[in-house]
């Protein structure tokens, strides 16, 4: 197993604020790698950090088997980069700065830039500044993607994109997994990692709090139920349910219908078997999403 | 893997096309300048145009400071009204919004995050940037230099052509002196206001010592300090240019690039 990125306590503070605390990180060769976590959490900050366009505070990285800071211009040239904040001005066309970008990369493929292009419906005769934000950031992808490079970091690719273009965005991903490619992304949105990333990280304040792959993440996500109880005292149903071990935030209400709400951590089976005796006469079981499950996961942790 | 065919000075090369426009409203302004300027001269010089009286009129000190003593010859007329003010002015402001755009404008709009992400050094970034205004300097130097000649005769200013060259040499190497503070600034700190205030501030400081030090014999010392009189203190156009004073100029901008260029690859690009 050979990893594309490999990170060792790695933190960055600016003055008293701690941007990154500690990061180890390890993404395997040929894997999709996502990061999610709230703005602010860091995701950011740990990319510029493998871009080398900011320096560690202390800890140590290794990209592609170097290190950022001293692999400089001859490793960034096999890394394609989309900032998270695309700024892109200029009187030139889109096709006329990526034949920029593409001077400054690894070798382009003739076709290529057109090909992309194409598969993201981006005019490339149009003037970069006159662009929405969702064709700068299909320009974006492409310079990232042109080059084939051996590692994409790509932070919140999708932002901006409509749901028929991310899906070719999650096609590209995949492509590029296929060709051997590394893809590290980010965001602060679950869904666009939960279809596209093997392995999962979740980072808050410059913390990695969780990392795991997409299935056990969603294993131990944390659900919220609903159910109403007809012909049954609120008591009964109280005493019963207050003894499961993964049920929280339990609220009940009398009346005609009891109802009951609260979340279950993990599989709901034992709230089924539970509540079987009684007649139920609604049941809902409603996921969050991945990344405030696990961040409610992890500050219920933090509490203890 | 195999090697990506590199192609010359792709930074260079951008920021050129990023601002030829711009480069061609400054080539006319400075052929403007010129053109309004030296042709004046036939009107006024001669025995009777009576030059001397007007700058004679003028209240006392004011002459001074504008360099306006030796109006009667062309090369003090050439030299009083576009290269030590006309001129000198566009190339200060030239050069302080070039210098302060090429990194630190760029900072600050948050692009120079994905040139930096690309297959580019930052000294390569550097050089390349600066390489670009510095360009741009000389081919309004050339601008200049190509008029004045070619005015040279119709208007009677009557240069030595070598010193014509030599003046706008001069010239441009006051502009290269402030887009290097402004460049060495901007890639030191990151901040578009303190690389243009660096940059406008050499040339005014200059200019300001400059003129201090024509008032009177007592304060004639601050000319040593002041870059604006080791370029135009001997008069280059009757003279020819002052090759320590270029040599100076040109040592400290490079200097000053050098020590911008070390600072910023060793600080974070922020967006």
């Amino acid at each position: 197993m050979t990893l594309a990125i490999e990170t060792r306590a790695l933190t960055k503070r600016y003055g008293r604020h701690t941007a990154l605390d500690g990061m180890d990180l390890a993404v395997e060769t040929g894997s999709v790698f996502g990061m999610i976590g709230p703005n602010g959490a860091g995701k950011t900050t740990a990319m510029r950090l493998l871009l080398d366009i900011i320096r560690p505070t202390s800890g140590d990285a290794t990209v592609l088997g170097r290190s950022p800071i001293s692999g400089g211009a001859a490793l960034r040239r096999e890394i394609g980069f989309l900032p998270g904040e695309l700024l892109l001005e200029g009187r030139v066309t889109g096709r006329s700065l990526l034949k920029h970008y593409a001077e400054i990369s690894g070798p382009v493929a003739p076709g290529r830039i057109d090909e992309l292009a194409e598969r993201l419906g981006l005019d490339l005769s149009r003037h970069v500044r006159k662009l929405s934000k969702g064709n700068k950031q299909k320009l974006g992808l492409v310079q990232a993607f042109m080059h084939e490079p051996k590692l994409l970091v790509l932070d919140e690719p999708t932002s901006g994109l409509d749901p028929l273009v991310q899906q070719e965005f999650l096609s590209m991903v995949r492509e590029a997994q296929h060709n051997g490619q590394t893809v590290f992304l980010s965001s602060h949105v679950l869904s666009e990692i939960q279809n596209a990333a093997d392995k999962v990280a979740v980072l808050r304040n410059g913390v990695i709090v969780k990392v795991g792959d997409v299935a056990s993440l969603r294993a131990s996500a944390v659900r919220r139920v609903f159910v109403d109880f007809a012909d049954a005292s609120a008591a009964s149903i109280q005493s019963t349910l207050a003894a499961l071990p993964n049920l929280d935030h339990l609220t009940v209400t009398d009346g005609a219908v009891v109802q009951v709400t609260g979340t279950v951590e993990g599989h709901i089976d034992a709230l089924v078997k539970a509540i079987a005796p009684f007649h139920v006469v609604d049941l809902r079981v409603e996921e969050q999403d991945l990344e405030s499950s696990v961040i409610d996961l992890y500050s219920k942790e933090a509490n203890k | 893997m195999s090697q990506s065919p590199r192609t010359i000075l792709p930074l260079t090369r951008r920021n050129l096309a990023d601002s030829w426009r711009g480069l061609l409203g400054w080539t006319a302004g400075v052929t403007g300048a010129i053109f309004l300027y030296v042709p004046l001269y036939s009107s006024f010089s001669g025995e009777n145009a009576g030059f001397d009286d007007i700058i004679a009129s003028l209240p006392e000190g004011l002459a001074s400071t504008l360099g306006f003593e030796d109006l009667s010859s062309g090369a003090g007329y050439v030299q009083a009204t576009y290269l030590g003010l006309i001129g000198f002015v566009l190339f200060t402001i030239a050069a302080t919004l070039w210098s302060s755009a090429a990194i630190a404008g760029d900072e600050e709009s948050g692009s120079l995050e994905l040139t930096l992400a690309h297959g580019v050094s930052r000294v390569q970034v550097m050089v390349e940037r600066s390489l670009g205004v510095i360009l741009r300097l000389v081919w309004l130097a050339t601008v200049s230099a190509l008029l004045i000649l070619a005015l040279n005769d119709s208007s009677g200013i009557e240069l030595e052509p070598i010193n014509v060259i030599g003046g706008c040499l001069t010239l441009l190497a006051l502009g290269v002196l402030a887009a290097s503070f402004g460049l060495a600034v901007g890639a030191t700190t990151g901040r578009r206001a303190y690389a243009s205030a660096a940059a406008a501030g050499i040339s005014l400081l200059g200019y300001v010592l400059n003129s201090l030090g024509n008032q009177s014999a007592d304060v004639e010392w601050l000319h040593t300090l002041s870059p604006y009189h080791w370029a135009f203190g001997n008069s280059p156009l009757s003279n020819g240019a002052d090759a320590g004073a270029l040599g100076l100029l040109f040592g400290i901008s490079a200097l000053a690039l050098v020590i911008g260029g070390f600072v910023f690859t060793r600080r974070d690009v922020s967006a």
